[in-house]
């Protein structure tokens, strides 16, 4: 069924090189953590509290981060009743996407974006502002909640997440590091061994986290540039995302920067960046830029079309 | 999905999965004879229709084939777009005449020329309408991807715009109840997604 289901032009061609570089990544970002684990075995005992405190932040992570968002930011659950296009819209995606359905929640504020949110695709939940759902038109909206889908079916909450853990470990030494010192290597009178314990493991943490850093930015664009794709495949519309970035990010360049400063924690789930353009550097970027995803689907539109 | 896919973020969309639509052909005729539930002689295929010219001339061929096939029978066909860029191919049978075995067998030979031509998993739904002695419209709607049924029945009063109304879920639970064992039910409830403004 699967084989006749996808055979000749219709379905979209596999895009291995995106698959390659997200492999990539993720594998350089488990090299570079094991180094770290590695120095805070050698140092010992305090290097594993570190690692506790730092794996119970996770799991407030984990399991509280939706909530509280929702609360800071004035999101809200709507019903079908209050908001039935948005509902049609998100149920349709679900047949068609093969899962349940998650919470669809909207936030009154008039910057246009969307997000996803939750740890796994029963306690998602995918948000709409006001200022989005006034602005697109269905179709585009459509993709737009298609993308948003996308990172519930690909677990990109989870999967970053996870893959921030050590991370947030290496921040943690870093930051701390001299105040845990003295527990460093023995704990009473400090020799000159415990010192020097102390300067090696804090330098390797922060090299640590400068460097997983950048592949944890790489990873978040790489999974929207998969999330665009899979609004693309989802919907078999790919010129109507393309068509909703261009509208969504011509407005996000006008909005004054105060009102977006409240929201730039949220800033990795947002489909824009909900940052004021600063393309000065692409590499601290969490989403890639427009150019290029406007050019990615605009490839797959070729690959419908038959003319790539 | 597995772990890779997770982690690598590969998602492709489902094809259909095994055809159980003709499970409606002996499970109205409990509706009807048991539960005075009788076949409005109207079904459609809803799926998403893609803006390209090979598309276009693959439905154009099936609303040939549909057209004369349904010729003895005399079903109509009719295509209609939501407003939620979703394509309805809606079959009609003529009055004193409602067939559910024709309508099965036209949706079916709309869905399988869609699968041969390679669009599979654009197919969302197929719906067939009932309606019960007070003459309220009674659904049921076959999701090709799950290959599950389940039932729709709108509230009276609401449920002619595709803005939303209130469902009467009482009545679709006694629906399953009713013909669960001839109809393959959806078994999670939260998938019992409904589909507002159904244009028959």
């Amino acid at each position: 069924m699967a084989a006749t289901a996808h055979k000749g032009h219709a379905a979209f061609g596999k895009d291995t090189g995106l698959q390659a570089r997200m492999f990539l990544t993720l594998f350089l970002l488990v090299v570079i953590y094991a180094v770290l684990v590695g120095v805070l075995f050698a140092v010992g005992a305090s290097g594993l509290t570190i690692l506790v405190v730092a794996l119970a932040l996770m799991a407030m992570q984990v399991f509280a981060s939706d909530k509280i968002a929702m609360g800071t930011m004035g999101v809200k659950e709507v019903s079908p009743a209050e908001e039935p296009e948005l509902h049609g819209i998100v149920e349709r995606l679900c047949v068609q996407a093969d899962i349940p359905k998650p919470r669809v929640c909207v936030m009154e504020h008039q910057m246009p974006n969307a997000f996803a949110m939750g740890r796994s695709r029963k306690s998602a939940t995918v948000c709409a502002t006001r200022g989005i759902l006034e602005m697109l038109s269905p179709a585009e909206l459509e993709g737009v909640m298609a993308h948003e889908l996308t990172h519930v079916v690909n677990r990109d909450v989870m999967v970053m997440t996870l893959a921030s853990f050590f991370a947030m470990v290496a921040s943690l030494i870093v930051q701390f590091g001299f105040f845990f010192g003295g527990g460093f290597g023995g704990g009473y009178g400090r020799s000159r061994e415990a010192e020097e314990a102390v300067f090696v493991s804090i330098a390797v943490a922060a090299a640590v986290y400068a460097i997983s850093f950048l592949l944890l930015r790489a990873l978040s664009r790489y999974r929207e540039f998969a999330a665009d794709r899979g609004s693309a495949v989802l919907t078999g519309r790919p010129s109507a995302l393309a068509s909703a970035l261009l509208k969504l990010s011509g407005t996000m360049e006008r909005i004054p920067s105060r009102d977006l400063r409240t929201v730039e924690g949220m800033s990795a789930f947002f489909i824009v960046p909900a940052r004021a353009k600063s393309s000065l550097m692409n590499l601290f970027a969490d989403h890639p830029p427009l150019e290029q995803r406007l050019a990615a689907l605009q490839r797959l539109e070729a690959q419908l079309q038959g003319t790539a | 999905m597995g772990l890779l896919d997770a982690l690598t973020g590969r998602h492709q969309v489902k094809g259909p999965a095994p055809d159980r639509l003709f499970a409606i052909t002996t499970a109205y005729i409990t509706l009807q004879s048991e539960h005075g539930i009788e076949p409005a002689g109207s079904a459609a295929i809803v799926f998403q229709a893609l803006a390209t010219s090979d598309f276009e001339s693959t439905i154009k061929d099936m609303e040939e084939v549909v057209k004369a096939t349904g010729g003895e029978s005399g079903t109509q066909v009719a295509t209609q777009d939501d407003s939620y860029g979703y394509r309805w191919m809606v079959l009609r049978n003529p009055a004193g005449a409602p067939s559910v075995e024709d309508l099965a067998v036209g949706i079916n030979a709309v869905s399988s020329s869609i699968e041969t031509a390679g669009y599979g998993e654009r197919l969302l739904c197929a719906v067939f309408a009932f309606s019960d002695a007070q003459r309220h419209p009674i659904y049921c709607i076959y999701n090709y991807k799950r290959g599950f049924w389940y039932p729709f029945v709108p509230a009276p009063g609401s449920g002619g715009s595709s803005d939303g109304g209130e469902r009467s879920t009482e009545r679709e639970l006694q629906l399953k109840a009713q013909i669960g064992n001839e109809l393959p039910m959806e078994p999670e409830l939260e998938r019992w997604f409904p589909l507002w403004g159904i244009p028959i």
